[in-house]
C-alpha cells in the first residue's frame, strides 16, 4: 500500500488549476474588452490592428515552421545532417545559405528549422547561417524584390544586392559562430528535454507532441515582438526617420532602425523599401538586408531560442556587412 | 486479503495507465482556438481586414495546419507520462490565446486618418506602369504613381482634366478649408502592417457635409499640379466602407 501512495503522488499532483485560471483571465480580458470597447481610441485601435494583423500573417508561417522542424526531429535521421556536418568548413556555410533558397517561408519560419537541424547534429553556425539567409534568398521574397522594383534604375543593384549582401551577412554571422558549441549557442527548452526522457511510443503521436511543443515554445515570443512593432508603429511616426534622408551613413543606419521597428514578413518589405523614394539605394538596401535578419519580434524569437549573447552578435556583425556592403554599393552606383 | 484486496495497490500504483495529460491538454487549446480564429476569419469574410488578396491564402493554409494539428492533439490527449502545469505554462498559453481576443474584441475597424497621419505615404506607385496611366480608367494607384515618378506624372499630366472616380476616406486637418478634403486610401501588400497610404487633394466638396474617416466616392476632373495631385469634385456622396478596404497590388 505504501508503494501505491508514492507511486500515485506524480499522477494526482498534476494539477488543473492554473489551466483554468489562465482561461478564466482570458474570459475576464474579452469580457473587459467588450465593455470598454477600448478600440474606439484611434491609437489603440491602430495598434489592435497590426498587432492583430502580424499575428494572422506570421502565425501559419511559425507552424509551417514547426511542421518542417517536427518532421526533421521524427522523420529525419540524425546521420542525414552529421553527413552535411562532414563537408570542409569553408563549403559549409554558403552551402547552408544558399540552401535557404529551397525554405519558401519568411523569417518567423526558419528558426525553429534551424534549432532543429542543430539538434540533429548540423553544426549549429550551419543552421545559424541557413536560418539568416532562408528569409532573403527565398524564391518568393526574390519574386517580391522583382516585382518591387521592376522598371526602374535600380533593379539589379537591389536584387541581386539583396541577395548577395544577405548571403554574405548570413555567412558571416556562421563565421564568427563557428567556435561555438550547441550547447553554448542553443537555450534549453525543459519540454524537449521531458520528451527525451520519456520518448513517445509512436512517430506520429511524436511529430504532434514536436509541433504543438514548437508552436507555443515561439509563439509566445512571436506575440510579443508583434505587439512591441505594434506600439512602434503607431507611437514611432515615421516621417521622423525620413528627416535624416539625405545625410551619408546615417541614413543607412536610419532604415535599418526602421526595418528593425516594423518587423515586416520579408516577403513584403521590398514594397515598402521601394516608398521610401526619398532614400538612396544603399539605405534601401540596408533595409532589406537588415530587417529579414534582426528585427523586434526577431529579437525576442532569438531571445528565446538562443543564449545570451546571440542577439548582440547578429546585430554587430549583420549591421556592420550591411553597413560597409550598402556604402560601398552606393559609392558603386553614386 | 482479498484477490481484489491483493491487486489492488497493483492497480493503483499503476502510474503509467493513460490519463489526460494537461500539458497536452494547453496545446490543444492553443491549435484549436487559433484554428477557430482562423475559420472565423473565413467564414466571417474578415481576411481581408488584415490581409492583402496576395496574402489571404495565408488563413486557409493556417485553417487547415490549426485543425489538423489540433485535432492530432486531440486524439494523442491520454499519455503515461502526465506532465504538471506550472503558472508559467497556463501564462504562456494565455499569451498566445490574447491576440485571439484582441482580435476577436476588435470591430470590423480599418485603418483611418490616425494611421495616416503615422504612415509613410506612398508617393510611388509600384503596382502601376505609364501605359497604366496612358490608357485606361485612372485609378488611385495610378495617381500615387505618378507622384514618383517624373515619367508617370508627365503621363499623367497629359490626361489633366481626366474624368476620375475614387472611393476612400476623408482625412483632414485644422488648416484644410471647409470645402476641401484629402481622400485617402491605404494599398498593402502583404498586411496592415506594411500599409502605405495614398492621397489626392479634393477640391469643391460640400462643406461640413463630411467628417474625418467618412468613406466617400469622388466624381469629378483630375488635376496633377506640381507635387500633388487634385481632384476637382463634381460629386461627392457617402458611401459604406467597401468589403475590400486596403487596394491591393
Amino acid at each position: 500500500m505504501a508503494q501505491a501512495t508514492i507511486d500515485r503522488r506524480p499522477t494526482d499532483s498534476v494539477g488543473w488549476r492554473p489551466i483554468y485560471a489562465a482561461l478564466g483571465g482570458l474570459v475576464a480580458l474579452g469580457a473587459a474588452f467588450s465593455l470598454a470597447d477600448p478600440a474606439r481610441i484611434p491609437e489603440v485601435q491602430n495598434l489592435f490592428l497590426v498587432f492583430g494583423s502580424l499575428m494572422i500573417e506570421a502565425v501559419p508561417f511559425v507552424l509551417l515552421g514547426a511542421v518542417v522542424s517536427a518532421l526533421i526531429e521524427v522523420y529525419v535521421p540524425a546521420s542525414a545532417f552529421e553527413k552535411l556536418a562532414l563537408l570542409p568548413r569553408p563549403l559549409q556555410l554558403p552551402a547552408a545559405g544558399l540552401a535557404g533558397m529551397a525554405f519558401p517561408v519568411c523569417e518567423c519560419g526558419s528558426v525553429p528549422v534551424a534549432r532543429r537541424m542543430a539538434d540533429k547534429g548540423l553544426a549549429p553556425s550551419a543552421a545559424i547561417t541557413f536560418m539568416l539567409a532562408a528569409p532573403i534568398l527565398n524564391p518568393v521574397v526574390i519574386a517580391s524584390t522583382v516585382v518591387a522594383y521592376r522598371g526602374r534604375e535600380t533593379f539589379w543593384p537591389m536584387v541581386l544586392g539583396r541577395m548577395s549582401l544577405g548571403l554574405v551577412a548570413a555567412v558571416a554571422v556562421g563565421w564568427v559562430m563557428a567556435g561555438r558549441s550547441k550547447e553554448a549557442l542553443l537555450r534549453p527548452r525543459p519540454d524537449v528535454d521531458h520528451e527525451h526522457v520519456h520518448p513517445e511510443r509512436s512517430k506520429p503521436t511524436a511529430f504532434v507532441s514536436h509541433l504543438t511543443g514548437d508552436f507555443i515554445f515561439m509563439g509566445r515570443f512571436l506575440v510579443l515582438g508583434a505587439f512591441v512593432a505594434g506600439v512602434m508603429q503607431t507611437f514611432v511616426p515615421q516621417s521622423f526617420i525620413g528627416r535624416v534622408a539625405d545625410t551619408p551613413v546615417l541614413d543607412l543606419v536610419a532604415l535599418m532602425g526602421l526595418a528593425f521597428l516594423l518587423s515586416l514578413c520579408s516577403e513584403s518589405d521590398a514594397f515598402v523599401a521601394a516608398s521610401f523614394v526619398q532614400f538612396g539605394v544603399g539605405a534601401q538596401l540596408a533595409f532589406l538586408v537588415f530587417g529579414p535578419m534582426v528585427d523586434t519580434k526577431l529579437g525576442f524569437l532569438y531571445r528565446g531560442t538562443f543564449t545570451k549573447g546571440f542577439l548582440r552578435t547578429v546585430v554587430l556583425v549583420v549591421g556592420a556587412v550591411t553597413l560597409a556592403g550598402t556604402l560601398w554599393i552606393e559609392v558603386l552606383i553614386g | 486479503m482479498s484477490t481484489f484486496e491483493a491487486s489492488k495497490p497493483m492497480v493503483r500504483s499503476d502510474a503509467r495507465e493513460l490519463r489526460l495529460d494537461p500539458q497536452r491538454v494547453i496545446g490543444t487549446i492553443v491549435l484549436l482556438s487559433w484554428s477557430a480564429l482562423f475559420w472565423f476569419l473565413m467564414i466571417g469574410d474578415r481576411t481581408s481586414l488584415y490581409l492583402s488578396s496576395r496574402t489571404e491564402w495565408i488563413v486557409p493554409v493556417g485553417a487547415l495546419i490549426t485543425t489538423v494539428a489540433g485535432i492530432g492533439r486531440l486524439l494523442t490527449l491520454r499519455s503515461r507520462n502526465r506532465r504538471p502545469v506550472t503558472s508559467r505554462d497556463a501564462f504562456a498559453m494565455s499569451v498566445l490565446i490574447v491576440p485571439i481576443v484582441v482580435v476577436l474584441a476588435l470591430p470590423t475597424a480599418t485603418l483611418g486618418s490616425f494611421a495616416a497621419s503615422r504612415r509613410s505615404t506612398l508617393s510611388g506607385g509600384y503596382v502601376t506602369s505609364v501605359e497604366d496611366i496612358v490608357s485606361g480608367e485612372l485609378s488611385l494607384t495610378d495617381v500615387g504613381g505618378a507622384l514618383r515618378s517624373s515619367e508617370a506624372m508627365r503621363a499623367l499630366a497629359d490626361r489633366a482634366g481626366s474624368s476620375v472616380e475614387f472611393v476612400g476616406f476623408v482625412n483632414r486637418d485644422g488648416g484644410t478649408p471647409a470645402d476641401e478634403f484629402t481622400l485617402t486610401r491605404f494599398l498593402i501588400s502583404c498586411c496592415v502592417a506594411d500599409a502605405l497610404s495614398v492621397e489626392v487633394r479634393v477640391i469643391g466638396a460640400p462643406p461640413g457635409q463630411f467628417k474625418k474617416d467618412d468613406w466617400v466616392r469622388v466624381e469629378g476632373l483630375l488635376y496633377p499640379l506640381n507635387n500633388e495631385v487634385v481632384v476637382d469634385a463634381s460629386e461627392v456622396v457617402g458611401v459604406p466602407r467597401p468589403k475590400e478596404p486596403y487596394l491591393n497590388p
